[in-house]
């Protein structure tokens, strides 16, 4: 970074955080004792930067989406007596340390971090690409340690298990990364491979999280983050058992045929452990690669149907949240199919969720006030809708409305609309703000599950008769129960 | 009573292979070479000439293990790693080998290996250690690091060495995956000590 070779860099770079921190703050005595005390932590020089991907306050962008991150911690105790605040600031202070310590997931917290320190002012595009970005990464594995984790899963290295295997991996996946490989029999493959100890880091690092929100406990419904919080490490060390993914790959390929146009890739079980998953090659590209050949409307309503499809198609028949409809995980195909590639966060309802799930939907459809309330309430972990204060049930219902917006109207459903993705944006603010976050932790899925696949269909202004797409599929896994 | 090269040979490897049972059931400290010699069918004192104590018994298993590690490095190593890429995979070449003594290591390593100076040094960790060290030397002249203060950069390594053995002979993860990590960290680490910043960027940092 260049930054860092001039001389006064760390009065610049405190100029440069101040500049933007949220407007205000830059006259505010607390605020620079605050821009300093981030400053010292980022510059906290950590001893090898050549594999920081994500394990150090490495970029000025980081060092200034951890800045927006303490600002917003901060202001959710503003309001507190100034004893309290003394202490809630001697906590973020100690957390902040902890967050410059903090591996895998420090990117994705920073990125939630950013997009919540922009909240008032934040615009779709941008909403669409922070919730892109925001998954995790393990750090890169040189081929030796490869070959290693090849030892202890099959015994064998790479080369004597695969005819031909690449020592680069071709791209990143949360735990670990992919590489092409060739089996003897011939078959194109992509080889998932977990960074060893990755479990642990995991655990590690939301110990530190809980940590890090210690001083919210002060203000909002505490009890509430720990259970997300835990719901997230439980569906986090999920993901590291690539036997699970096996699992869910399987059943999702029974559920879908040629005439589909919907590919789950095959899981090569042979060459697959808890550690390693190989699963056949899906020729294509991504969303990003996609749009820059610039496809007519006619490729993106195809795509957009497809992937309306694919995701409710598992929710019907297999009562899943594909909790995890990350852009990396579609795969836009030469031949016109669409790949689905990643069941690692894939949330199975209970029997008693997807019957409340279910319950919510058809109420909203029915336009039954009474019944949609109770449902609301229940989401949000209220015994009775008159438990609620009128603003949070108007506010929560509103989201719920929006999510519902596809599924009410006949014909074509245009998702590439702005004003229809921003009032949902909107709506997520404005919860946010008044602190309306308390919730099941299933919510948590479903909310991910809706933004990250209307976040997707919205970059590919795409369309699809959504209606038609649903009753269809609802129908269809209906008939196969009977 | 004159015995054959050959007697002498299978008695060696004989004790070695009744040491390593005894060792890992009941752990370094707790074994006696009369144990040993009695598991090995000899008397005590004929075990004594062979192994004159049970550091060195110990300590010959360690330094061989080593030796089939570096062995097993050479043939994996195909002269296209990056110097971190080379020492990590020296490194736990070696580590593998030392498998299946790991049960009884701890204590062993503490003593033969302790880089704090001490009146009877074991020969044979003696050995294993200056091999190391000269293979770590040899991989870094190779990738071109020859002007850095020996004594310093050989120094720093070994510490690091020493306590990646520490934390991985007492390593509860499934196939010491933890320590895996730590190897990593710290080869990378040390590459980025010797090397200044930046000079090594690691193959995998693809961004
Ligand atoms: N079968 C496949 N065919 C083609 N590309 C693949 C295949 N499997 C994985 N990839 C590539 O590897 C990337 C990461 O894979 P995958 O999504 O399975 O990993 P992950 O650990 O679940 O990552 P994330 O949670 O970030 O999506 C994908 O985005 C894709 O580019």
């Amino acid at each position: 970074m260049q930054v860092e070779d001039g001389r006064d860099t760390e009065t610049l770079q405190m100029e440069m955080l101040l500049d933007a921190l949220p407007k205000g703050s830059a006259t505010d005595p607390a605020s620079l004792a605050l821009a300093r005390l981030i400053t010292n932590i980022s510059n906290k020089k950590v001893p090898v930067s050549s594999f920081s991907r994500i394990w150090t306050l490495g970029s000025l962008q980081a060092r200034v989406s951890a800045g927006y991150f303490a600002y917003w911690l901060r202001s959710r105790f503003s309001d507190a007596e100034n004893k309290q605040r003394l202490k809630s600031e001697a906590h973020l202070a100690a957390a902040l340390k902890l967050f410059g310590t903090m591996g895998y997931m420090r990117g994705a917290v920073m990125k939630v971090g950013q997009l919540l320190a922009n909240l008032p002012e934040v615009v779709p595009e941008e909403f669409a690409e922070v919730l892109s970005a925001l998954h995790f990464e393990a750090p890169p594995m040189h081929f030796a340690m490869v070959r290693e984790v090849f030892l202890d899963e099959f015994g064998r290295e790479p080369e004597e298990l695969f005819a031909s295997f690449d020592r680069q991996a071709f791209a990143a996946a949360s735990l670990g990364q992919v590489h092409r490989a060739r089996l003897h029999s011939g078959e194109e493959v992509a080889v998932k491979i977990q960074y060893p100890g990755i479990a642990h880091t995991i655990k590690a690092d939301l110990r530190n999280l809980r940590l890090l929100l210690q001083p919210l406990c002060l203000t909002i419904d505490w009890q509430d983050t720990l259970a997300k919080l835990a719901d997230i490490e439980r569906m986090l060390l999920m993901e590291t058992d690539y036997g699970q993914e096996a699992a869910y790959n399987r059943k999702a390929r029974l559920v879908f045929n040629d005439a589909d146009r919907i590919a789950v890739p095959l899981v090569h079980d042979q060459y697959s452990t808890r550690r390693v998953l190989t699963t056949e090659y899906l020729h294509g590209c991504h969303i990003n690669d996609f749009l820059a050949t610039d496809p007519g409307q006619g490729e993106r309503d195809h795509f957009t149907r497809l992937l309306t499809v694919a995701t409710y198609r598992l929710y019907y028949r297999l009562h899943w949240l594909p909790a995890d409809p990350h852009p990396g995980n579609f795969i836009f195909m030469a031949d016109g199919r669409l790949g689905m590639i990643d069941f690692g966060c894939t949330l199975t309802l209970s029997d008693e969720e997807w019957v409340f799930s279910n319950e919510a939907i058809q109420a909203a459809l029915d336009k039954d006030l009474q019944g949609l309330n109770r449902a609301i309430a229940r989401a949000c972990r209220f015994d009775d809708p008159g438990d609620m204060e009128p603003d949070r049930l108007e506010v929560i219902r509103q989201g719920f409305y929006w999510f519902m917006e596809p599924w009410q109207q006949e014909g074509i459903f245009d998702f590439g609309d702005r004003a229809f993705f921003l009032r949902g944006i909107d709506n997520v603010i404005e919860a946010t703000r008044k602190g309306y976050t308390r919730s099941l932790p299933m919510t948590l899925w479903s909310n991910r599950f809706t933004f990250g696949g209307r976040a997707f269909c919205y970059k590919l202004k795409g369309r699809c008769e959504f209606r038609k797409i649903f009753k269809q599929e609802a129908a269809g896994a209906a008939a196969k129960l009977t | 009573m004159r015995i054959s090269e050959q007697a002498k040979q299978e008695n060696r490897s004989r004790i070695l292979d009744k040491a390593a049972e005894i060792f890992n059931s009941k752990g370094f400290e707790d074994s006696t070479t009369r144990d040993i010699a009695l598991a090995a069918g000899l008397a005590a004192g004929t075990l004594f000439n062979y192994f004159p104590s049970k550091e060195t018994l110990a300590m010959t298993m360690v330094s061989e293990a080593l030796v089939q590690g570096r062995e097993d490095y050479l043939r994996r190593c195909t002269g296209r790693e990056e110097l971190a890429e080379e020492l990590f995979l020296f490194v736990a070449s070696g580590l593998r080998r030392l498998r299946p003594l790991r049960p009884f290591l701890g204590p062993v390593l503490e003593r033969s290996l302790s880089p704090f100076p001490r009146k009877n040094v074991c020969q044979e960790g003696e050995t294993a250690r200056q091999e190391h060290l000269a293979a770590v030397q040899s991989i870094l002249a190779r990738h071109g690091f020859t002007e850095a203060p020996d004594y310093v950069a050989m120094t720093m390594y070994w510490s690091l060495y020493l306590g990646i053995l520490a934390f991985w002979s007492n390593d509860t993860s499934p196939n010491q995956e933890a320590s895996q990590a730590l190897i990593d960290y710290s080869i990378r680490m040390f590459v980025q000590l010797i090397s200044g910043s930046g000079a090594d960027k690691g193959e995998a940092d693809a961004s």
